[in-house]
């Protein structure tokens, strides 16, 4: 997948939807993989908009602000979302527009004003980082549920929360090379499917990056929804942080709006 | 007669040195190492301050580089064993940033779109796809010609230290992952943690190994001088007691072991003896001149005509050194101080620890020479000075000029070490390297000006370009690194052909943003922190050029520093070359310093010891010709100056002086006596003159030891002393006397 995924996918992981609550008779015998589904599933969202706040700091606490404007809809299987950047004032108006394809590699194409140019985007790494943040692609994006191997390592409390402590494992060298780690280990909540942390191990196997998700908020539709993430390179002193200054499900967006040709007009 | 006090208590004399050595043994125990000879460098020194500041923001700028060779790099086992080599540098927290054809990113426009990516994704399989590959590094202005060589003979991987590892752990983790991936590649190393690794073991080994030979040699030639094996025991048992005290000294005043400080027992080992052979010298003198006097007279004769020109000796001696106290090297005046304290302890067992023994002993058999009537070689030379200078004093004294002319002419050519590269023969791979890196990567010297403000200002990023352009015409410049011209590779990436942004700066602040941005969504955000602060508001411009003089090196930085002078945004200008300069720089001029002060403080000694100016000028006279001549030589052989070298003078100048007070000493003595200017100069050169030459040349067997070994470095350190040595005691035992016999000097007969 590509850096597409970037905002869509923030949206997805940031946007962390219980679909349902579960019996504890059907949580009984579920395995690793199950679990980790279901997760994944939870953050599947069809329409959206949303204002945010990325915030990247440096190991000094130096900080870049980019604030965004995000619009998500499905058309077609196709997910397409465009994401606007309103600050700093030298990249306002910078607008990037992401179409996931479901069967192939998504496209992306960022529209430049100062230029008044777009072009497409091409990058093949999942490590690489999103938009210089400690976030990347990869956890961006849905993961690809085969690429991995999983286990539940133990259960656990933390804050309060009852959680699987699961493992995905990359099943072979190329999976690591194109994720850029080894495996990670997440504490997804029990009942709700809630994804609260996420711990990353490098190709050495020593913790590289943890990421907090908070400020789960219940939407209307019954979902809930994270407001704030955050994501710490432990080796580098590196962090960054989303955090969602307005949401909305929903977009009242035209498929038309999301066509290339009318990136900047 | 009263018996002194020292052959009173010859015992208590002999115990108690032997209890100061043993004591003084312990705190040797306690010496620390410390190899990094910039770390002593002023801390106000400019290039330094400002390369200190520059390594904090951007990192350091003095790599380790592995150079690869073979017929074709792009083979399939060579990019394999670049690609784990480099995997395992990356891990390893001893490298913070590790370049080679794996970590490279190439950045090119297709289709419409920027691609940002790794030079190599795949190893190729296949002819077509490696030639492909090969097109492909030819367009990147990153690669080529600066990872891989023009006919791809050659790679290179460069490894930049985070800095507070020491050399050796290094060398062992690059040594380590060579030998875990072995290859059919010739491999060799360059950079200075690797330089400064092969001089604190394979030089410091060969020092070693050759100097205790020196020592042996030296000390059979004085058993044969002296026909008795006291004459070399004696005087070798002193230098390596102050040698002992010197450097008990340096832990003991909380100093750490400098490069520089192993010159302390090497100026010891040619300065200390010179006392104990004096002494030795004049004991059996008197012994043949009065076959009955009992020994204890003529220890105790020895010790009164002595005291006063050993004391004089060793004294103006300590001044000279004490020069090094003007010096602005730490190390420099580390070494003034360790240096007088041991002579100081020299002198002083020469006139208490040796007598004290002597007396203890019985007379022996004694050379004839000792008498000034021998017919040995080094008599008959010395009768032949003699005759000479006291026949034909012009005839010397035009001789000497006319050496003195020609080697004077030899100081313009005369040259300051621009580098370590001096440090190997030409055939040492460390020399192969450097010229494989200088013709093929553009060089390994670096020059970096970091520009603060706001870096994403067009004007700012105009004006790194044109400077670029400007110094790319030098043809000693490699390369030119900046976030411009990283810029204007997106521009090409970005824009099509023909485009009036293609190639160039965009026009507005906005437009470098969204460059920015766009490689952001494509690239690393750790690819431009070489180049670039995290908020934009520093920017480093780095220059790759190669040079091998000092007179190249001005001309760049002259150059650089020209063009930049008006830039009101540049704030820095560094570079591990510059702070390499600098430190030659700062060797040098504190040497000047240092024999000037040495050069008017022995004058105003001598002037005060013998009460006369003339003698203060006189006694200086072989001091300045032997440092002129010393330094001009080094012209016409083109041996430079560099740190060790530059400190040899000072040898001379505790040499230089000793050599003249002996001979006037006895001059005085002999004139006072009754003699006139000939039989005094002809008495002189063949006693005191024995012993100055037995000094100088047990010195100069020892020291020629070093002529075997490997390296250039160390055979030049050897010259040096040697010649020296020479120049000094020609001076001396033939000029001087010449310019007394013209006139007699007054302050001869007082």
């Amino acid at each position: 997948m590509t850096t597409y995924s970037t905002m869509k996918n923030s949206v997805k992981i940031v946007l962390i939807i219980s679909l349902a609550v579960l019996s504890s008779n059907n949580m009984i015998g579920q395995s690793a993989r199950e679990i980790s589904d279901k997760a994944a599933n939870a953050i599947d969202f069809p329409s959206m908009e949303m204002t945010s706040t990325l915030k990247i700091y440096d190991n000094k606490g130096r900080e870049r602000v980019r604030q965004l404007v995000t619009a998500s809809k499905k058309f077609n299987g196709i997910t397409k979302t465009m994401i606007k950047f309103t600050a700093p004032a030298d990249v306002k108006g910078t607008t990037m527009l992401v179409f996931d394809n479901a069967e192939s590699d998504d496209d992306m194409w960022i529209y430049m004003p100062a230029l008044r140019k777009s072009r497409r985007i091409v990058s093949s790494e999942k490590s690489k980082s999103f938009m210089g943040s400690e976030f990347t692609n990869a956890d961006m994006s849905r993961p690809i549920l085969d690429d991995f191997v999983y286990e539940i390592l133990r259960e656990e409390t933390i804050d309060g929360i009852s959680c699987w402590l699961i493992e995905a494992r990359c099943k072979d060298e190329d999976v690591e090379d194109k994720n850029g780690y080894l495996r990670r280990v997440s504490w997804i909540e029990k009942g709700t499917y809630l994804t609260h942390k996420v711990a990353y191990y490098d190709l050495d196997n020593e913790l590289y990056k943890v990421q907090y998700t908070r400020d789960f908020r219940k939407q209307s539709s019954g979902g809930y929804f994270a407001f704030f993430m955050e994501k710490e390179n432990v080796q580098n002193g590196r962090k960054s942080i989303m955090a969602i200054d307005k949401f909305q499900e929903g977009s009242s967006m035209s498929e038309s709006a999301f066509s290339p040709n009318q990136l900047g007009k | 007669m009263r018996d002194l006090l020292i052959i009173k208590h010859r015992w208590l004399v002999i115990i108690a040195t032997l209890l100061v050595v043993g004591i003084a043994v312990f705190p040797l125990f306690n010496s620390h190492i410390n190899p990094d000879i910039e770390s002593y460098l002023p801390e106000t020194m400019p290039a330094r301050m400002s390369e200190e500041k520059i390594q904090e923001i951007f990192g350091e700028s003095d790599p380790i580089i592995i150079l690869f060779e073979t017929e074709d790099v792009l083979n399939d086992s060579t990019l394999k064993r670049i690609r784990s080599l480099s995997k395992g540098f990356n891990r390893m927290k001893e490298f913070d940033m590790v370049m080679s054809l794996f970590d490279a990113k190439n950045i090119k426009g297709e289709y419409g779109s920027m691609i940002v990516e790794p030079v190599i994704e795949r190893i190729p399989n296949t002819d077509k796809r490696r030639e492909s590959l090969r097109e492909e590094i030819i367009a990147n202005e990153q690669v080529f010609k600066l990872l891989v060589s023009e006919d791809f003979r050659y790679t290179i991987i460069i490894l930049n230290s985070k800095g507070d590892f020491p050399d050796e752990v290094l060398m062992e983790a690059v040594n380590g992952s060579l030998e875990e991936f072995p290859g059919d590649e010739k491999v060799t190393i360059f950079g200075h943690p690797y330089s400064r690794y092969e001089v604190n073991n394979a030089v410091a080994r060969d020092f070693m190994i050759l100097m205790p030979l020196g020592l042996v040699l030296m000390f059979v030639f004085l058993i044969i001088s002296f026909r008795q094996k006291r004459g070399a025991f004696l005087p070798f048992l002193v230098v390596i007691f102050s040698i002992v005290i010197a450097m008990a000294m340096i832990p003991l005043l909380g100093w750490e072991i400098s490069v520089i400080g192993i010159l302390v027992p090497i100026m010891l080992i040619a300065i200390a003896n010179d006392y104990g052979i004096h002494f030795i010298a004049y004991y059996q003198e008197l012994i043949t001149a009065h076959p009955d006097m009992p020994v204890k007279q003529i220890v105790t004769e020895a010790i009164r005509y002595l005291k006063k020109p050993i004391i004089m000796t060793g004294l103006t001696t300590i001044v000279g050194v004490g020069g090094l106290l003007a010096h602005i090297m730490l190390p420099a005046r580390q070494m003034g101080v360790a240096a007088g304290i041991g002579i100081a302890f020299a002198v002083l067992l020469s006139l208490v620890f040796i007598p004290a023994v002597l007396v203890m002993l019985k007379k022996g058999k004694i050379p004839e020479s000792s008498s000034g009537k021998g017919n040995t070689l080094m008599d008959r030379i010395l009768s032949s000075i003699a005759r000479y200078t006291t026949t034909k004093p012009r005839l010397v004294i035009y001789f000497f000029a006319t050496f003195l002319i020609i080697v004077v002419f030899g100081l313009s050519r005369f040259q300051l070490a621009a580098d370590s590269s001096g440090l190997f023969s030409k055939h040492h791979p460390y020399n192969h390297t450097l010229s494989i890196l200088n013709r093929e990567f553009g060089g390994t010297k670096s020059l970096r000006v970091v520009f603060e403000g706001d870096i994403k200002d067009p004007a700012i990023l105009n004006r790194m370009d044109y400077y670029e352009k400007e110094i790319k015409k030098l043809p000693e410049v490699g390369n030119v690194t900046s976030i411009a011209s990283i810029i204007k590779i997106m521009s090409k990436a970005i824009n099509d052909p023909g485009d009036s942004l293609y190639n160039r700066i965009p026009y507005t602040r906005e437009g470098v943003a969204q460059y920015l941005m766009l490689y952001s969504m494509s690239g690393d955000p750790e690819d431009f922190e070489d180049f670039v602060d995290f908020d934009y508001t520093k920017a480093l411009f780095s220059v790759q050029y190669q040079a091998d003089n000092m007179n190249t090196l001005r001309k760049i930085e002259n150059t650089v520093l020209s063009l930049i002078a008006a830039d009101a945004n540049v704030t820095m200008v560094g570079g591990y070359s510059l702070v390499e300069k600098d430190l030659n720089q700062a060797v040098a001029d504190g040497q000047v310093h240092s024999l000037l002060f040495a050069f008017i403080a022995i004058g105003i000694v001598l002037c005060i010891i013998f009460r006369s100016i003339y003698a203060g000028i006189l006694g200086s006279l072989p001091l300045l010709f032997t440092i002129i001549s010393l330094f001009g030589l080094m012209g016409w052989l083109g041996i430079e100056l560099n740190i060790a070298t530059a400190l040899l003078s000072s040898i001379a100048i505790g040499l230089g002086v000793d050599y003249s007070i002996h001979l006037f000493w006895r001059l005085k003595s002999e004139v006072k006596s009754g003699s006139n200017s000939e039989e005094a100069i002809t008495v002189s050169l063949r006693t005191v003159g024995r012993g100055i030459t037995i000094n100088a040349f047990s010195v100069i067997i020892g020291f020629s030891v070093l002529f075997l070994s490997a390296f250039p470095y160390i055979r030049s350190f050897a010259f040096l002393i040697i010649t020296s040595i020479a120049l000094c005691l020609l001076a001396s035992l033939v000029l001087v006397p010449a310019i007394c016999m013209l006139s007699t000097p007054k302050f001869l007969k007082k």
